[in-house]
């Protein structure tokens, strides 16, 4: 009996070898198959949208004092989300918010990953002094809570939101560190790895060519809960009164706001809004990422 | 206790010790590098500044000044507060240690208790409603921050059934004494507690899913046990090693959230404490929280590994 060769038979043919595909195309396709995965990426499609749009366009100013009367329920003709206890229009500002949001996370990650993927491939590759020293340094880190850590950095550079995603990224790029430490020890005992040393490849030839690209699946994945984490620290800085400089709308400062109001007992929307905002952007990140586990990293499966 | 143990255990000593020292270090050094000092906000200037300046040491060489630090601090005393001017450090943090205690195990006990009957009950009715309910609530626990949950709360259970029974059911936000009543305390430590608990929920269920299929859990029922003696006693204890493991993580969850839920409920402990004394440039406040959170993760870090051995008898130092 003729079998079709196809990808389908992966999970069931068992012996029967699968068509050879690329880590992406393989990935993207398991990808495609998660359902709450897909609705996530959706999702973060549109806030990047909001996003790009409110670069340009807001309905209000987000920053504008007495836009609408104070504390304007949501349904105020021209003011759908309701106003806050400044009269500054939700909407416009939860608009805006979503800025600060997506640069942190993304921008943090993209330092994470770049500071962590170098010095998890150098440490994990040379060994030795440099590996105890890291070893060292990693176990008094874990020591403290990295939010700690992160407060202090800021307040120590200074308001900003450069600073924010710089004392974010210096307080988590540890963990990716340490993945891909781990992935270099295991790959570079290899035997590819002793073929292209012996055919002569430099050792930057060997980490970025061929030990970062066998160790990919883990980083994109780790990378991915890497987002999440630092939407919430600087949803945390916010809250606390490290966030960005006042007028500035963001969605941890906004609910910080909102609480005044809410333990006076009156008017929980200007909590509410960025409080859901929030919560929804994260999960999506999280379901995201579990998809892209699933799909990268399918040993890993939970 | 083995001899084996007894010098595992020195040896983590040690290191805790090391990163206490590390730890007071580095805070103690960026934190007087901040800009401004305490005595800005208290309006002294000119000479009568100099001469505060010089009462508090704050004029010496940081370094001289750690020195002096660490000799006090080897017997237990971290200083005066800079901004309650003359206030002993250590019985104050002392003091909001206890408090932040009262809330961090009170959090601790929802989330162990909240997370491993959610794990245990989605496990065993493995790809039902329940367990789809249950795994979703732990995903949205620990994605949710913490101060949305409190947030829901207040408004859900202080403003909504406060209003609707006329003040009858009403929660209270707001923190009265130095110590909670369990009535103003489950909210905090729900809050806290429902992002931990959403990982041991994950842990629980993985873990439990495993020990389930193996055969002496089959022999078990095959003798005629109740399933609950089954799940319970049989299952969960095996189930409960990579649990524990995480315990650790779960203590620095917890102590963020009490430093985040904190400063909402107005809750006089570590947490406010810090984001204040950062604010108010305290500086010997600052490095002695710090000290005392670097001090309870690594013994609670400890006191898993040493609750490992006892769990799995296999494992041995």
């Amino acid at each position: 009996m003729a079998i079709p060769a196809g990808p389908w038979l992966e999970y069931e043919g068992g012996t029967l070898a699968r068509q050879q595909v690329g880590l992406w195309r393989d990935g993207l396709r398991r990808l495609r198959r998660n359902r709450l995965a897909l609705a996530a990426v959706v999702y973060l499609g549109l806030l990047a949208c909001v996003c790009v749009v409110s670069l340009f366009w807001t309905p209000y100013n987000p920053n504008l004092v007495g836009a609408c009367p104070t504390y304007a329920l949501p349904g105020t003709p021209g003011h759908p989300l309701g106003c806050d206890d400044l009269g500054r229009d939700l909407i416009s500002r939860l608009m805006v918010g979503s800025q600060v949001s997506l640069a942190v996370g993304l921008i943090t990650a993209a330092i994470v990953v770049v500071l962590g993927v170098s010095v998890g491939l150098l440490i994990g590759y040379v060994r030795g002094v440099v590996d105890a020293a890291f070893a060292l340094v990693i176990n008094v880190f874990y020591g403290v809570p990295p939010l700690m850590i992160a407060i202090v950095l800021y307040v120590l550079l200074g308001p900003g939101l450069i600073n924010i995603i710089i004392a974010i990224a210096a307080s988590s790029w540890m963990d990716m560190a340490r993945l891909v430490r781990g992935q270099t020890m295991s790959i570079r005992e290899r035997e590819f790895i002793e073929a292209a040393r012996a055919g002569g490849a430099r050792t930057g030839k060997i980490l970025f060519g061929h030990i970062f690209p066998n160790a990919l699946g883990p980083i994109i994945v780790q990378t991915t809960y890497v987002v999440p984490a630092a939407i919430l620290t600087s949803a945390f800085f916010s809250f606390l009164g490290f966030g960005v400089p006042a007028p500035q709308a963001d969605w941890g400062g906004m609910a910080s706001e909102g609480f005044s109001p809410l333990l006076a007992g009156f008017d929980p929307y200007i909590l509410l809004w960025p409080a859901i905002a929030l919560s929804v952007t994260l999960l999506a990140f999280n379901f995201f990422g579990d998809g892209l586990r699933d799909a990268f990293d399918p040993r890993q499966r939970r | 206790m083995t001899r084996g143990t007894l010098i595992y255990i020195v040896q983590r000593l040690a290191i805790i010790v090391l990163t206490l020292l590390v730890v007071s270090f580095v805070v103690f050094v960026v934190v007087h590098a901040l800009p401004g000092n305490a005595f800005i906000s208290q309006r002294v200037h000119g000479r009568s500044l100099q001469l505060l300046l010089h009462e508090y040491g704050l004029d010496q060489p940081v370094l001289i000044q750690y020195w002096n630090f660490l000799k006090g601090a080897i017997h237990g005393d971290l200083g005066v507060s800079l901004y309650i001017r003359g206030e002993q450090v250590t019985p104050l943090v002392l003091r909001e240690l206890s408090v932040s205690c009262e809330l961090g195990g009170a959090a601790l006990i929802v989330t162990i208790g909240l997370g491993m009957t959610f794990g245990v009950l989605a496990a065993i009715r493995q790809n039902t409603w329940v367990d789809y309910l249950l795994t979703t609530l732990a995903v949205v626990g620990y994605t949710v921050p913490s101060f949305v949950i409190a947030g829901l709360g207040i408004m859900i259970f202080a403003n909504f059934l406060g209003s609707v029974t006329g003040g009858a059911i009403a929660y209270s936000p707001v923190w009265t004494g130095t110590y909670g009543t369990i009535g103003e305390l489950w909210l905090p430590a729900l809050s806290i507690g429902l992002y931990t608990s959403g990982q041991i929920t994950r842990i629980t269920r993985a873990s439990m899913l495993e020990v389930i299929q193996q055969d002496y859990i089959r022999t078990a029922r095959a003798k005629g046990l109740r399933e609950w003696v089954v799940t319970l006693r049989h299952a969960l204890r095996n189930a409960l090693v990579p649990v524990i493991s995480i315990l650790g993580t779960t203590v620095v969850g917890i102590l963020v959230g009490v430093l985040v839920i904190e400063n909402i409920f107005g809750i006089p402990g570590l947490g406010k404490e810090f984001v204040e004394s950062i604010l108010q440039h305290d500086y010997n406040v600052t490095v002695g929280v710090f000290t005392i959170f670097a001090l309870l993760i690594g013994l609670s870090n400890l006191a898993v590994d040493l609750i490992y051995t006892v769990v799995d008898p296999r494992i041995r130092y």
